[in-house]
């Protein structure tokens, strides 16, 4: 483990900007139609469950990585495979992140720049800013926490002011029934984004004040719930339905929309910089928590040597993980879910905390 | 080769002993003229020393006096020193030999500073600072005389950080003026100075100067650590002990804050900072500083806190605009031409039609000039200063533009980052603003804007991981201190901030009482008094 300690509040900033990073540019839960922003919050409310399971697993080692912790739930062997795995599962998101992150920017706006390059200069920011560790990266956050405040405040003005939306796009009103929302929820917007929050199983125990921790995390859950599914319903109001299911990048279309005193428009810079900077915490934080787990499953002391070759590994993995756009996305819809999110973010975690407690019990009676 | 390995040898045994005896100190002599012979020898009779011999005691001691001309106050050294000693007339009781000093010093002198001296190395610190030798034949002691003066600047007012109201004097070179304006601003006998001599060649006097108490004891060690472990050949100014003790000589960004202004160097002790005093530099240093330190002026504590907050925030995005305008013109102009407003590109573009270079190079052509009219501005002697601005105009002007070298667009934006440039307060921060811009425009004709969002996040994971002296360099805003923030980015009225900087001042806190806040004047107790007198009718 690193000698570093964040803050509750860096924790926020942090979890916050992770859950908005790439979604906030997605079309989230649109499987629910009109009523998406309601499948967001319902995945929101489930997110919070999987977060107290986390949570619950940290309390029973707070000073210890996961890495660390599984080992002595499972056993040295069992242990050690499972904490690699979750490694390989990181920068496998990582690359996730990258790659769409690479394609994004080649389709809106550097159609003849090569993909590698676009990675490539990300994922080097991304090594030095890991390479400074958690304490910079928090803090980073904290400032591009307020950029991309200003950012949405000053786009959401823009588009009420240019009188873009139109309120009808989002009735009726739970047309599919309370079961297509909870079905988008529970197939779609539990994982992504939120179950995503497992990686912060990695960072905290960094946290100086464990008293704080549940706080801060639940509220940055809930605030990016209620900002996504305000994101999604202003999508859907300006856009509608059908625009914004077909469209690749809704928000995008949406800022696109903009048109105020003729001077106004075309924002797309916003896009790009709640893009690039939410694109950059998430990986980020992926990568983190992949070099941390590495260092201390291999007992590397400095990660600092870990940094650029893992930093490789994701680029090139970012690279070859699709052919193509359409093939990065239907893997994403298709296989992630079912052979990544679900064993990774809910059964593994859940298997490890019941464990956990039955070992503990188990201490006490032997004790007793 | 035995010979020359015995040599080898035999030449490092010699040496050994001579560097020792650099350390060791020569007593002086008993004897009037061997010690002035010595002392001739040792100065190597530079025209400047002066050297002048008087029989004293009514004519039965043979003595001198030397010191160095020009940095001795000459009236002190005629009045108090040469007047009572060839006055003097034979003591009443006999004097041993080898007390007449004593005696002389006790009894004669009429100056306050006076040590006596054993050895050589003391007498010659002490003559070259501007002390008054004495020598008396028969003592192997001489007198060291504190006669300290010779031309100095007067106080000004501060060339390089103008304020509009408050105080108008400047630091001057001298350490001993200097320290003197900031304890008359702190009366208070906790204000901590501390000397040291630094420099093998120069043996300048630094003082570092604290408030014990309020500074953080950790901070002030570790500057004291630093500053002793400089072995340094000369030191001529306070920016060689800027780049040899702060955190990251690497970085363009400066952890160390300089001042010129005494009522500012004084806030920054009281906050809790060590300040630095080079004799011979009218700049002092402060540590810790934090990078929103360096948009503050001294201003925006003596003016009201609406306006100072609002002028705060102006500078910190006009320093944005320094840094990045020419390179969002760039990056707009050849990459993201749809970003533009269809009006604007109509007209921005039948203005580059004519122009032979890319958006680049144009950029660099301007920027160019712009630094070199600025350098030779300063360098340039005084009379011949209007000469640059003249031909700056008509450069960056209207003929570079009608020569077809440059669009006007791009001469207004050169124009806006260099007016941008001169409103940050500090001109090592804006220096380093300088020298980014430069990186961003290539930047941003690669990258476009892509490379620009990367750059400012670079940057600001930069500052982040930036420390100075153990203070986290974007301290309060991130880590984000609420507790602090009344004196960052913005400034809240003084009733609000009763707490000094907590990251800074490591103890003691709270710095004044509560209740602060004005009340509208007397209001209250007039509407008692009113209400006493039964007259309720004032409105």
């Amino acid at each position: 483990m690193e000698k570093a300690k964040i803050n509750a509040g860096q924790l926020f900033v942090l979890i916050f900007l992770f859950e908005m990073g790439s979604a906030l540019l997605l079309s989230l839960g649109i499987e629910a139609k009109q009523d998406a922003w309601m499948a967001v919050m319902a995945g929101m409310f489930g997110s919070l469950l999987l977060f107290w399971m986390y949570y619950r697993l940290y309390l029973f080692y707070p000073d210890m990585l996961p890495t660390s912790y599984m080992q002595d739930i499972i056993g040295p062997f069992l242990g050690k495979i499972a904490a690699y795995l979750y490694i390989l599962v990181f920068m496998y998101n990582a690359a996730r992140v990258l790659r769409d992150f690479g394609e994004m920017l080649v389709i809106f706006a550097y159609n003849e720049t090569p993909l590698f390059i676009i990675n490539a200069l990300l994922l080097l920011l991304v090594v030095y800013i890991t390479h400074k560790g958690i304490e910079v990266i928090a803090r980073t956050g904290e400032i591009l926490f307020v950029v991309l405040y200003v950012l949405a405040v000053t786009g959401s003005i823009l588009i009420l002011v240019s009188g873009l939306i139109n309120l009808d796009h989002l009735k009726p009103v739970l047309e599919g029934g309370i079961g297509r929302i909870l079905k988008t929820a529970g197939t779609e917007t539990l994982y992504v984004p939120f179950g995503e929050a497992v990686v912060f199983f990695m960072i905290l125990p960094y946290v100086n004040r464990p008293d704080k921790i549940k706080p801060a995390a639940l509220s940055a859950l809930v605030l990016s719930g209620i900002n996504l599914s305000i994101t999604m319903a202003v999508n859907v109001a300006v856009l509608g339905v059908d625009l914004t299911e077909r469209s690749q990048f809704p928000l995008l279309n949406t800022i696109q929309a903009i048109q105020v005193a003729e001077f106004l428009e075309r924002l797309d810079v916003f896009f790009m910089i709640a893009l690039i900077v939410g694109g950059f915490i998430k990986i980020s934080i992926y990568f983190y928590a992949a070099v941390i787990g590495a260092s201390d499953l291999f007992r590397v002391k400095e990660i600092s040597r870990l940094v650029f070759p893992l930093g490789l590994v994701v680029l090139f993995l970012s690279m070859v993980i699709a052919s193509g756009y359409a093939e990065h996305i239907r893997e994403g819809l298709h296989f992630v879910p079912l052979y990544i999110h679900l064993p990774f973010h809910v059964i593994l975690p859940a298997l490890l905390l019941t464990g956990a407690a039955l070992k503990k019990r188990h201490s006490v009676n032997k004790r007793n | 080769m035995p010979y020359r390995l015995r040599r080898l040898f035999k030449s490092k045994k010699q040496q050994a002993p001579s560097s020792a005896d650099q350390k060791e100190k020569t007593p002086l002599g008993t004897s009037l003229k061997d010690n002035l012979k010595e002392f001739k020898k040792r100065t190597g009779n530079s025209s400047d020393v002066v050297i002048r011999t008087l029989t004293t005691g009514g004519m039965q001691w043979e003595a001198a006096i030397v010191y160095i001309d020009g940095i001795v106050d000459n009236t002190s050294i005629d009045e108090f020193l040469l007047e009572p000693l060839l006055q003097l007339e034979v003591p009443t009781t006999p004097v041993l030999q080898q007390d007449i000093p004593d005696y002389i010093s006790e009894q004669v002198i009429a100056l306050g500073g006076i040590e006596s001296v054993l050895d050589w190395e003391t007498l010659f610190e002490a003559v070259t600072i501007g002390r008054t030798i004495l020598f008396i034949d028969g003592a192997a002691k001489a007198l060291s005389t504190s006669t300290i003066g010779g031309e100095r600047r007067a106080v000004e007012e501060p060339p390089t950080e103008i304020s509009i109201r408050g105080p108008r004097e400047g630091f001057t070179e001298s350490i001993r003026t200097n320290t003197a304006m900031v304890r008359r601003r702190i009366k208070n006998p906790n204000l901590r100075v501390k000397t040291m001599k630094i420099g093998r060649q120069t043996k300048t006097n630094v003082e570092i100067m604290y408030l014990e108490g309020i500074a953080d004891e950790k901070v002030v060690e570790e500057v004291r650590r630093r500053l002793k472990q400089m072995d340094m050949g000369s030191i001529l100014d306070s920016g060689y002990i800027e780049e040899l003790i702060e955190d990251q000589p690497s970085s363009p960004f400066p952890t160390i804050h300089f001042t010129e202004r005494p009522d500012s160097a004084a806030g920054n002790i009281l906050e809790g900072r060590v300040a630095v005093f080079v004799d011979g530099s009218p700049f002092i240093l402060h540590m810790p500083a934090v990078f929103i330190q360096f948009f503050q002026s001294v201003d925006d504590y003596y003016s009201r806190s609406y306006i100072a907050s609002s002028l705060r925030m102006l500078r910190i995005m006009v320093f944005l605009i320094s840094l990045y305008a020419p390179a969002t013109y760039v990056a707009a102009t050849t990459f993201h031409q749809e970003m533009i407003p269809t009006q604007l590109l109509i007209v921005l573009s039948a203005q580059r039609e004519a122009v032979p270079f890319p958006a680049l190079i144009e950029a660099f052509i301007m920027e160019m000039t712009f630094e070199v009219l600025r350098e030779a501005g300063i360098r340039m002697p005084k009379a011949v200063g209007q000469t640059v601005s003249i031909v700056g105009a008509l450069v960056i002007g209207q003929a570079a533009v009608q020569a077809g070298i440059v669009s006007p667009a791009m001469v207004i934006i050169v124009a806006i980052t260099a007016i941008a440039s001169f409103t940050t307060p500090s001109y090592s921060m804006a220096i380093a603003a300088r020298l980014i811009r430069f990186f961003l425009m290539v930047i941003a004709a690669t990258f476009g804007f892509y490379g620009l969002i990367l750059s400012f996040i670079m940057m600001t994971a930069h500052l982040c991981s930036l420390r100075s002296f153990g203070v986290p360099y974007m301290a309060p805003l991130a880590p984000f201190v609420p507790a602090d923030f009344h004196d960052s980015i913005i400034r809240l009225p003084w009733w609000k901030a009763k707490e000094r900087p907590r990251l800074i001042s490591g103890q003691n806190n709270v710095r004044q009482g509560d209740d602060l806040k004005p009340e509208a004047p007397g209001t209250q107790s007039i509407r008692k008094q009113r209400k006493n007198t039964g007259d309720l009718n004032e409105d």
